[in-house]
């Protein structure tokens, strides 16, 4: 029972380096299949209706948002704070995977960190649009000023999620684009068109690939790892700080670091896993990732899912057991009964009770299924943001402040407009860039290799 | 043209890095090996060193003592804000330190990275051949004074070489 194999064969069909390079670059190399066009054609009118809602935004004001004075927070924050959940994937996939010496991820981590990079922008699109005067948005960076000079509040959470976020977008993409350095020289040395040749040769630095290119290649890419992998925990932290510093109900709780950091790397892995059994479909790519790709991060998603269930019943408990009474008021009649118990009971369902699912192998293995329980994890995480933003906000300690919310087609507008713009992005990716690291499936094929030896003799 | 440098091209990482070796033996410089992904054991034949780790641990002592002192200078020194009666020079100041330590850090490695690399937008590749970032390994000695081409040709046959071309 010990000695039971882990990892299965992570490259099937006993592939040479050559048929890496041919197979990976396939889909970029021959015309474009028409659902792509669709798919670019559905994200554009998306985007557009994104377009509109901020240009109403800006011109016209917040006004046109559902939120008041009692709920300030609504649609934007929630999708701010769904997004940069999302965009916790390919940290936590390529870099927390790379520092444990996971080989399993190379197949993967490409597509997961463009997903980051796509998503940390649709999430800083949120709050920016959120300060009303978008144009003032520099406001939020502390420069030399004439007003005193006042300098920015160094002591607030939001403050510390401009400094965060904006780091974590500067390190992911750079990440990802040295990552992608190599695979880009491969597609410049094979490019057939001059012009093709010469945007791949720009974009690839003049890479060939000397020993002390790598050598130095390897040694960036672990500093930039191992200082993202903190840096993912710090902003998700600093995220859950904008709530858990005030003293609303609901939102004052000691859990809330670690619970929104594993909240983001659920969500995150989930839309790794949807997008991925996309593109292996769509692409045949099943040598690539393998059953045992996607049965490792339904595994992972199982085990996250039960800190999710621990978490929220954490809260519930504590919540009782100190007697406070605003926050027996919040848990037990404003989210598991009262007015918004369908947000509160989609959560719970969602995030805690359907992933369990995982437990049983022939569900992992229906990949339709898996495909259906990655999405249901995405909506019930959007719905824990829901439940967080609105329950709180809607009743306070003052009953003369109690307030209901519901989103208008401005807010609903935007969020709209960044699912175009992560479809764009996503599309863009897979037609232009490679999908998958080709130089460190190379690194692992010889010891996949062996292993499919193994297997041979067993 | 002059051709400057002798190129060996082998497709098999264990030639190539039995190859290196045995080229090291003889003496014989060896210019650049170059590889479709990482070998670490052409790393350590080459015995080549990196000074990237140690370049970043500066750069987060910079980071570190950088970050700090804005922060001392614009709200205990330049603008000390008064509220509640809290100190001005404060613990909160830990989480913008640790964050502005990793992106001081993670900015100036990478472009230590470029720079030492000489590599940056539209940089031109030094060499160019077939198979080259694809599934090739490339063994490059440079045609110098001293170098004995034959003896070289030789050994790069022998060793597994599939081509040896000059460029």
């Amino acid at each position: 029972m010990y000695n039971k194999k882990v990892r299965g064969v992570l490259i099937e069909g006993n592939k040479t380096y050559g048929q890496i390079t041919d197979e990976i670059l396939a889909p970029q190399e021959r015309k474009a299949p028409s659902w792509w066009f669709v798919a670019m054609f559905i994200s554009s009118l998306a985007m557009a209706m994104g377009a509109w809602a901020i240009w109403t935004t800006i011109v016209e004001g917040i006004g046109t948002w559902g939120v008041n004075n009692s709920i300030g927070w609504g649609w934007g924050i929630i999708n701010f704070v769904w997004w940069i959940g999302i965009g916790h994937a390919g940290t936590a996939f390529s870099i927390f995977l790379l520092i444990l010496r996971q080989k399993w991820r190379t197949s993967i981590n490409r597509a997961a960190e463009a997903m980051t990079v796509v998503a940390v922008l649709c999430a800083g699109l949120f709050p920016m649009l959120h300060m009303g005067r978008i144009w003032m948005a520099f406001f939020i960076f502390p420069y030399p000023n004439s007003r005193g000079p006042l300098w920015v509040n160094f002591n607030s959470p939001l403050f510390w999620d401009v400094v965060a976020i904006s780091t974590y977008l500067m390190a992911s993409a750079t990440f990802w684009y040295i990552g992608m350095i190599p695979d880009l020289a491969t597609v410049r040395d094979r490019a057939k068109s001059k012009v093709k040749k010469a945007i791949y040769g720009f974009m690839a630095f003049g890479w060939v690939g000397t020993a002390r290119s790598w050598l130095r290649f390897e040694t960036a890419a672990l500093i930039i790892g191992g200082l993202a992998a903190p840096l993912v925990i710090a902003v998700h932290s600093i995220v859950s700080m904008d709530f858990a510093t005030s003293v609303m109900a609901g939102w004052h709780t000691t859990v809330f670091p670690p619970y929104f950091v594993i909240g983001a790397i659920f969500s995150g892995f989930a839309m790794v896993l949807t997008l991925m059994i996309i593109i292996r479909k769509a692409f045949k790519f099943q040598d690539f990732v393998t059953q045992g790709h996607l049965d490792a991060i339904a595994r992972i998603l199982t085990f996250i899912s039960l800190i999710m269930g621990t978490a929220y019943t954490t809260e519930i408990f504590i919540a009782w057991y100190s007697g406070m009474e605003g926050e027996i008021y919040t848990f037990f009649h404003n989210r598991i009964s009262g007015d918004h118990t369908k947000a509160f009971w989609t959560m719970v369902t969602c995030n805690a009770i359907i992933p369990q699912f995982f437990w049983f192998k022939k569900i992992r293995k229906n990949l339709t299924l898996v495909f259906i329980i990655s999405i249901i994890i995405n909506i019930g995480m959007w719905f824990e943001r829901y439940v967080i933003v609105v329950t709180s906000l809607s009743k306070d300690y003052l009953p003369a402040n109690w307030s209901e919310y519901s989103p208008t087609i401005v807010e609903i507008g935007t969020y709209v407009g960044t699912l175009g713009l992560f479809g764009l992005g996503v599309l863009l990716f897979i037609r232009y860039i490679p999908m998958m690291a080709m130089s460190e499936l190379k690194v692992i094929l010889k010891g996949t290799s062996i292993l499919t030896n193994q297997k041979d003799h067993e | 043209m002059n051709n400057t440098n002798i190129f060996g091209i082998f497709d098999s990482e264990d030639m190539l890095v039995a190859t290196v070796r045995n080229i090291l033996d003889k003496g014989i410089k060896i210019k650049d090996v170059i590889t479709p992904y990482p070998v670490e054991a052409v790393f350590h034949e080459l015995k080549l060193k990196t000074r990237i780790p140690f370049a970043a641990y500066l750069y987060g002592v910079f980071g570190l003592l950088a970050t700090f002192g804005f922060l001392y200078w614009t709200s205990v020194i330049n603008y000390p804000l008064v509220y509640g009666g809290k100190p001005q020079n404060t613990l909160s100041f830990v989480i913008v330190i640790f964050v502005m330590v990793i992106n001081i850090t993670i900015a100036f490695t990478i472009i230590t990275f470029f720079l030492r690399e000489k590599k940056g937008p539209g940089a031109k590749p030094p060499y160019e051949y077939k198979g080259m970032t694809d599934d090739k390994y490339f063994i490059v000695i440079e045609k110098s004074g001293n170098i004995n081409t034959e003896e070289v040709n030789k050994l790069l046959t022998s060793g597994g070489a599939i081509e040896v071309t000059e460029q």
